[in-house]
């Protein structure tokens, strides 16, 4: 019941054999409960006539959830007008310019915090 | 079930039809693939009921990607054909591997040399498979494409999206890989060693 290989070198020719008995292994029919079942999952997964809409980029998603760009740019307008009244409010504490923050020549102003103190104490 | 009507129709464009909601598509598509993936699932996995579920699981995939589908980048079938592939590859990892030499296996009284041809020659079917298993996924694909599909050296490159030239050392190191995985069993599968 063995096959006796044809010799040396002929690792391939058994190696091919035992695939080609592989390859010939019969199949039979396709079961016809098989074909429904396919068909029934082909159905049951068939997208809208025209296709699926295609799904927007999360950008627009997140303009659209804002309510769109009319409402986006009152939002922006808004938080401009919010930050120009926050960097006013700086003058009352005696920044002039307030672009350029000019902390160092208030604090020289005051004179209050030179050397925290330690300058008066030491006499 | 009806056989191909529009056999001039390439299978993606009915891919796209069907992604565009025609169900005369899903029919056709499914008279197309559907016999090759449970064919190549039955000699893959030997055992029908597995390779029902196997190529059903396999169409499902089809008809989930339909949508996503890039025409032109891949033929359905050989995408088709690894899917196929790797679902029965995983089977075939999980089943419990022969342990006992076949010619170990008590023999039944009555044998007659076409039952004992009958056993050797599944259990070598069943050790090329698990052998087959253990290849990586390309010398797979290269072997099995050479060996049951009669595919050629450039039909096997484009479906791994490899030069003409790999296809040979690629198909080369997975008979190696599968003959050094059964050579311990060359006696009891049935052959001699020279």
């Amino acid at each position: 019941m063995t096959q006796s290989p044809q010799g040396p070198g002929n690792d391939d020719r058994w190696i091919d054999r035992m695939l080609d008995e592989m390859a010939d292994t019969p199949a039979g029919e396709v079961p016809d409960a098989l074909m429904s079942r396919v068909l029934a999952d082909a159905d049951a997964m068939l997208p809208p006539p025209g296709g699926r809409v295609a799904r927007a980029p999360w950008w627009r998603q997140f303009v659209e959830s804002l309510g769109g760009w009319l409402a986006v740019g009152g939002l922006a307008a808004a938080a401009a007008t919010g930050f120009a009244v926050g960097l006013g409010g700086l003058e009352s504490i005696g920044v002039s310019v307030p672009w350029s923050l000019e902390y160092e020549s208030y604090y020289d102003g005051t004179g209050a915090f030179d050397a925290f103190g330690w300058d008066m104490e030491e006499g | 079930m009806p056989l191909d009507t529009d056999p001039q129709t390439d299978d993606a464009d009915l891919l796209a039809r069907y992604a565009l909601g025609d169900a005369g598509a899903a029919r056709l598509l499914t008279v197309r693939l559907t016999p090759r993936a449970f064919a190549q699932a039955v000699r893959m996995l030997g055992d029908r009921a597995e390779a029902e579920d196997v190529a059903q699981e396999a169409m499902l995939r089809l008809w989930r990607i339909a949508p996503d589908w890039r025409t032109g980048e891949a033929k359905v079938t050989t995408w088709l054909y690894r899917v196929v592939a790797n679902l029965c590859t995983d089977r075939l990892r999980k089943r419990p591997r022969m342990s006992v030499p076949l010619q170990d296996v008590s023999e039944p009284a009555d044998l007659t040399p076409s039952v004992e041809a009958r056993m050797q020659s599944e259990a070598r079917r069943d050790a090329v498979r698990a052998a087959l298993a253990d290849l990586p996924e390309r010398q797979r694909i290269a072997v099995m494409m050479r060996h049951f599909d009669g595919a050629s050296n450039p039909e096997i490159a484009q479906a791994l999206g490899i030069s003409t030239e790999a296809v040979e050392s690629l198909t080369a190191r997975g008979k190696r890989a599968l003959a050094a995985a059964l050579k311990g069993q060359v006696a009891a599968l049935g052959y001699e060693e020279g």
